[in-house]
């Protein structure tokens, strides 16, 4: 329990705020205050003014709530036709996993929730990678700029590797989340490796790739060079690099280099 | 630059518009470092262009004055840079906090009016203010409970950080006026023997009434009601000075056209209230 009045009464607010059961302090606020070491005053003031707590505890979690509303709309569409989105934000918000001042990463913590709390994933296996995916897409987009490296070449070749774009992100999951729609939000089973990207005017690009190609680039980030990877991938040269450059094309891939 | 008149909060929906305009249509625009920091693309460009062609002030969202969460190394280290960056005169934030034990809220909650408080606030600002490059302001919040027994009023609370941290006062008009109705007292009351002196900044928004708590919400979600713009204009002659002012508009966003319409009633509104004062 923290040591300061102060403390006590912000943690306090963040209990009253957060934690599932916002019923408990409406049934009996003093009994709830003691429970969290306040002073009869501070709990008594606390009770005095339970419509207006009740009012903050709205704001907070409408506050946290609308990003998720905005970036996962097949996941909330997904749960609420199941009846389930209220007690997933419940579990999310009670978790306190949102740390970050900056209020972007409210939806990012989302998906770190679902992948750390396994929230969902017995009756949904695929929930964590759809809200991944949906994440995505911010996330590429808004991506920090960087200068591009000086040193890099326009072609590939085999003693080089692919450097992607830093924006770009080059997934692979175990359903097709690409497919998901809010009108069909259950993605079927079937592996996916898509290589999501910003274009050269800066719009979010998603390309399904063959799991080769997926394997080829995951290689070069890695630092493998392309001919070795090729090589061991069992694919033909001449075609890897026509599509290699249609990715540089596209602003995916920001050139090559040598290995 | 010298910062006067009515300001405009510069809002994601507007950015391509503003953008592509040959100059500014408002004397200077605010934005919160915390939406702009860190990030690239083709609209963070955007906001950039903005901010480097036109004249802008900084406005912090989630530093959690009143709270005791550390301010993370890279956060600051993004802060300092972006203000250096965009050359505002000072910075603001709330009085208030936003996170406790590492976790964020995202809403401006009020501290308790305590001494303890009042003292916990004003190291934390001379904290903040000892690692930013320019001056630092502290803005009054709209409260809808008092947290805890108080030992203190609300203005007497925010009297005692402003003094205690000596730092600027981003007085929030539309905050006054919403808890004078909120908590019952005569705004003009209430800022008769505050330190005008302390304030570099206004900032003036619309409120909502919230029918089923029967309480004036500080929305930012309408358009200015006709009695802060008069405690606006009652106060501005008393401060003395040509402090800029800042429309706010965070929710039920309308068209540019419709907020820098209003930002000229305001306007017209500001001049006249200091007619007297700047040509005295």
């Amino acid at each position: 329990m923290p040591e300061s009045r102060l403390a006590r009464l912000q943690a306090a607010v963040l209990d009253l705020t957060l934690d599932a059961d916002g019923e408990a302090f409406h049934a009996d606020p003093a009994a709830w205050a003691q429970t969290r070491g306040l002073a009869h005053a501070d709990g008594r003031a606390l009770a005095d003014r339970r419509d207006r707590w009740g009012l903050y505890r709205d704001l907070v979690r409408t506050a946290l709530v609308e990003p998720l509303g905005d970036t996962f709309p097949i996941t909330q569409t997904l749960l609420e036709d199941a009846s389930a989105w209220p007690a997933c934000v419940d579990a999310f918000l009670a978790s306190r996993t949102v740390s970050s001042p900056y209020y972007r990463d409210v939806a990012p913590a989302f998906v770190a929730w679902l992948a750390d709390s396994h929230w969902g994933l017995e009756r949904w296996p695929f929930l964590l990678q759809l809200a991944h995916y949906e994440a995505v897409e911010l996330e590429v987009l808004r991506h920090p700029d960087a200068p591009r490296p000086a040193d890099l070449h326009a072609e590939p070749a085999c003693e080089r590797i692919a450097v992607l774009d830093p924006a770009a992100r080059n997934l692979a999951y175990g359903f097709a989340v690409q497919v998901a729609t809010v009108e069909a939000p259950e993605p079927p089973a079937a592996c996916a490796w898509l290589l999501c990207h910003r274009d050269p005017e800066g719009a979010f690009r998603v390309l399904e790739l063959t799991p080769h190609v997926s394997a080829l680039l995951a290689r070069s980030q890695e630092g493998q060079a392309l001919g070795p990877a090729l090589a061991e991938l069992g694919a033909d040269p001449d075609e890897a690099f026509t599509l290699l450059r249609d990715l540089r094309r596209r602003g995916a891939i920001q050139g090559f280099r040598p290995a | 630059m010298a910062f006067t008149g009515v300001g405009l909060g510069l809002r994601r929906p507007h950015m391509e518009q503003v953008a592509a305009l040959d100059a500014a249509p408002v004397p200077f625009w605010e934005i919160a470092p915390e939406n702009v920091v860190g990030q690239g693309g083709t609209r963070h460009r955007l906001v950039m262009g903005i901010l480097e062609r036109d004249a802008v002030l900084t406005h912090g969202l989630s530093m959690s004055m009143g709270g005791f969460d550390a301010w993370a190394p890279e956060v600051l280290d993004r802060l300092v840079a972006f203000l250096k960056a965009t050359g505002t005169p000072w910075h603001s934030e709330h009085l208030c906090w936003s996170s406790f034990g590492g976790a964020h809220t995202h809403e401006l909650l009020p501290m308790p009016f305590t001494r303890e408080a009042a003292r916990h606030a004003i190291a934390r600002v001379k904290a903040l203010q000892a690692k930013l490059p320019v001056p630092f302001l502290l803005e009054n919040i709209s409260y809808y409970a008092a947290l805890g027994q108080p030992e203190m009023s609300e203005r007497d609370f925010l009297l005692e950080v402003l003094e205690g941290a000596d730092c600027g006062w981003l007085l929030d008009i539309n905050n006054v006026y919403v808890n004078s109705v909120n908590h019952g007292f005569d705004p003009k009351v209430w800022l008769t023997g505050m330190p005008l002196h302390r304030v570099a900044q206004m900032h003036i928004a619309g409120h909502t009434w919230q029918e089923a708590e029967g309480v004036l919400l500080d929305t930012h979600g309408a358009p200015v009601v006709d009695p802060v713009v008069d405690l606006m204009a009652w106060v501005l002659p008393r401060i003395g000075r040509p402090v800029p002012v800042l429309l706010e508009r965070d929710h039920e966003i309308p068209d540019l056209a419709v907020l820098l319409a209003e930002r000229e009633r305001l306007q017209s509104a500001y001049e006249g209230a200091l007619t007297g004062v700047l040509h005295a």
